[in-house]
């Protein structure tokens, strides 16, 4: 078959501009736009105005440049210990989230009918208020609450688990995975009813195994989802503040004091609003630089092929 | 009115002023709102940024300086409403004065005492405690009261309202020097120390979690669990009658035997944002006659800030009662802070689970605070 001649009209007019296309855009535009910039753009441009004051919350500010910056870098050994808190918080709910949700969904899966009844408990905690999930999981944690009292039936003395320095954190990870879990395995169980199920079953005549099918079907099908739920899980876990605002307030010592909370603090209870926002835009520009970092991994991770 | 109302106590306390006042002018009223009191201090700032905010506040003398922005001078209102200031607590109004100016007017002038439980102790065989308590008595007699599921002495997270800090007060040491915090003397640390062994240590105490508050300590006084605890007149009434047993009132134990009180004020305040601060005056001094304050003793047990109101508290209780509190007034001394007293409270809740838990020491944690707080 020959290939079709391409045509070129001699002194082809160009089509004329469709004018008036732009103006109508922005009308449409406008309202979401508006709302960006008032609650988005604004506070953004306020806030790193105002991390370059010392801005008590009644008084007045007083101009001191990068001081703010400076301070939370070199004469601040908290600022240290709390990112660092917020990042072990950060990748240790994150994996640990991942993987229970995956393994979850997988199982809700395959169990047929009583699957949407295990989805619906299994989501319940992350659509109760935040606080009362705290205040539960404290008389849980309590040295002489729930947890420690049931082991003392079996003679174990619990310990501390919200004073001790090297388990408040892991509570407080154990707490969050709980209540955040239900979220990434709905998202994972859509994202698995959407593999067709002719690619399962061709892997199966192909010979795979059930863990083959698993690693070289499945998880690659489900790279858009798992995508999904990583970023918006890491970006969430930055932010944590009511597990340590309301189990530990940030202790014993500094072992639980995370970044929202550090910045909670200086800004209301110690009246140094300019310092809380130099941290909060520290914490932006760390967790766009991981997003980032995510997102340019997608070619390579995620897989969009249907 | 702006204040705290950390439970049902504090909201009966608000009440019995309001009341008392109502004999005198029937149509005066007062609404109340506010969060607990460890949140108040942080939440009082957001709550006078906002608009329609109330114009009556309430404020320590130990936090006057930290709320010196947002209260308004005085003087001048006491002056064109002949106003005499003297019959207030001296110690008070010397605490509610910051640069030069009187920021609020006193209620009551409350020395933090040592409550304990009669039944618990007769049936430990401990004896009372005297007017001359010592801390090695007050070990002793822990050590003997910590059996049968009872502890000895139940302990609040926080700093000031801690144990740590009235022992310390009781020795004449105190956390603020000329102004300036001096968390690290040698005799404040040894006294904060004393307070961790009892839990870490001696194990007569129970650690208590970040997150407790005064309310968890208060509950183990009143179902049983702890003999005995260090808290303030203002609890008097809930803690003389929902305890479970008979309670007493005893000074605070030091090591010679020579208490000092440990002396913490509340006063009424206008805000600055208050658009007729004429009016909250009026309202402010109609609560806080020498009639309204010894009614609220008489019927709370917060101790009157007027002296002569003072026999008006003591009239319906008993007399080893009035002792105690009369002996710590005489010798003692208020408590005062600097600004960033709110920095030294957050900090310390923090730290204290490790304190009395025996994993740092005091020394350790009061030369952090007294580092992050300049």
């Amino acid at each position: 078959m020959t290939a079709l001649p391409t045509l070129t009209v001699k002194n082809a007019k160009k089509p004329a501009r469709v004018t008036g296309h732009g103006k109508l855009a922005a009308v449409y535009l406008a309202p979401g736009m508006l709302g960006f910039l008032i609650f988005i753009v604004v506070p953004l441009v306020a806030s790193l105005v105002i991390s370059m004051f010392d801005w008590p919350l009644f008084g007045t500010p007083k101009f001191v440049g990068l001081d703010n910056y400076v301070r939370m870098l070199t004469g601040d050994p908290v600022f240290w210990t709390v990112l660092g808190n917020t990042l072990f918080f950060a990748v240790s709910y994150t994996v640990l989230n991942l993987v229970l949700a995956l393994a979850l969904s997988t199982w809700l899966h395959n169990l047929g009918s009583w699957g949407p009844f295990f989805r619906v408990l299994f989501f319940v905690p992350v659509v109760t208020p935040m606080v009362a999930n705290a205040l539960v999981w404290r008389l849980m944690l309590t040295d002489d609450g729930v947890v420690n009292s049931f082991l003392a039936n079996f003679g174990i003395h619990g310990p501390s688990w919200l004073s001790d320095s090297q388990l408040a954190m892991g509570s407080l990870i154990a707490m969050s995975v709980w209540q955040g879990i239900g979220y990434n395995i709905i998202v994972l169980g859509a994202g698995l009813n959407g593999i067709s199920p002719n690619l399962l079953e061709a892997a199966r005549i192909d010979g795979a195994g059930a863990w083959q099918r698993f690693v070289r079907v499945v998880l690659p099908m489900l790279s858009p989802s798992l995508f999904f739920c990583t970023v918006m899980t890491i970006i969430g876990s930055f932010k944590v503040f009511t597990q340590p605002y309301l189990l530990t307030l940030g202790g014993p010592g500094e072992s639980t004091n995370t970044i929202v909370l550090y910045l909670y603090r200086n800004g209301f209870s110690f009246d140094k609003l300019g310092y809380a926002s130099a941290l909060a835009w520290a914490l932006f520009v760390i967790v766009m630089l991981i997003t980032a970092l995510q997102f340019s991994q997608q070619k390579r991770l995620v897989n969009y092929d249907n | 009115m702006y204040t705290w109302i950390t439970n049902e106590n504090d909201r009966a306390q608000w009440q019995a002023f309001v009341d008392a006042a109502k004999k005198k002018d029937p149509a005066f009223n007062l609404t109340l709102e506010g969060p607990s009191f460890n949140d108040y201090w942080t939440k009082v700032k957001t709550r006078l940024s906002s608009s329609g905010a109330p114009c009556i506040i309430t404020t320590q003398a130990a936090r006057a300086q930290e709320l010196k922005d947002l209260t308004v001078p005085l003087d001048d209102m006491v002056k064109s409403n002949n106003i005499d200031v003297s019959m207030y607590n001296k110690a008070m109004i010397d605490g509610l004065t910051v640069d030069g100016s009187l920021r609020g007017i006193p209620y009551d002038a409350e020395p933090v005492v040592l409550y304990y439980n009669k039944d618990l102790l007769s049936a430990a065989g401990v004896k009372e405690p005297t007017l001359n308590y010592t801390t090695a008595q007050f070990t002793s007699d822990l050590k003997a009261l910590t059996k049968d599921g009872v502890t000895g002495l139940a302990v609040p997270p926080g700093f000031g309202s801690g144990p740590g800090l009235p022992l310390a007060f009781a020795n004449g040491n105190e956390p603020v020097k000329d102004g300036k915090l001096d968390l690290t003397n040698q005799g404040l640390v040894q006294d904060q120390q004393f307070a961790f062994d009892l839990a870490a240590k001696e194990k007569v105490a129970t650690a208590p979690q970040a997150s407790d508050g005064t309310d968890v300590p208060e509950q183990q006084f009143m179902s049983g669990k702890a003999a005995m605890l260090i808290d303030g007149p203002w609890m008097y009434d809930t803690l003389t009658t929902k305890t479970q047993g008979k309670v007493g009132i005893a000074v605070v134990p030091s090591t010679s035997g020579k208490s000092v009180g440990m002396i913490q004020g509340s006063a009424f305040a206008i805000a600055a944002s208050c658009k007729d601060k004429e009016a909250a005056f009026k309202n402010i001094m109609k609560i806080t006659t020498p009639e309204v304050v010894g009614a609220v003793g008489a019927a709370r047990g917060t101790v009157p800030s007027v002296e002569s109101a003072v026999k008006d508290w003591a009239g319906n209780k008993p007399a080893a009662d009035v002792a105690v509190v009369e002996a710590l007034l005489k010798s003692g001394r208020p408590l005062v802070t600097t600004p960033t007293w709110n920095q030294v409270e957050t900090n310390f809740t923090q730290y204290s689970g490790d304190g009395f838990r025996g994993s740092k020491s005091a020394q350790e944690i009061l030369s952090t605070i007294a580092n992050s707080a300049k």
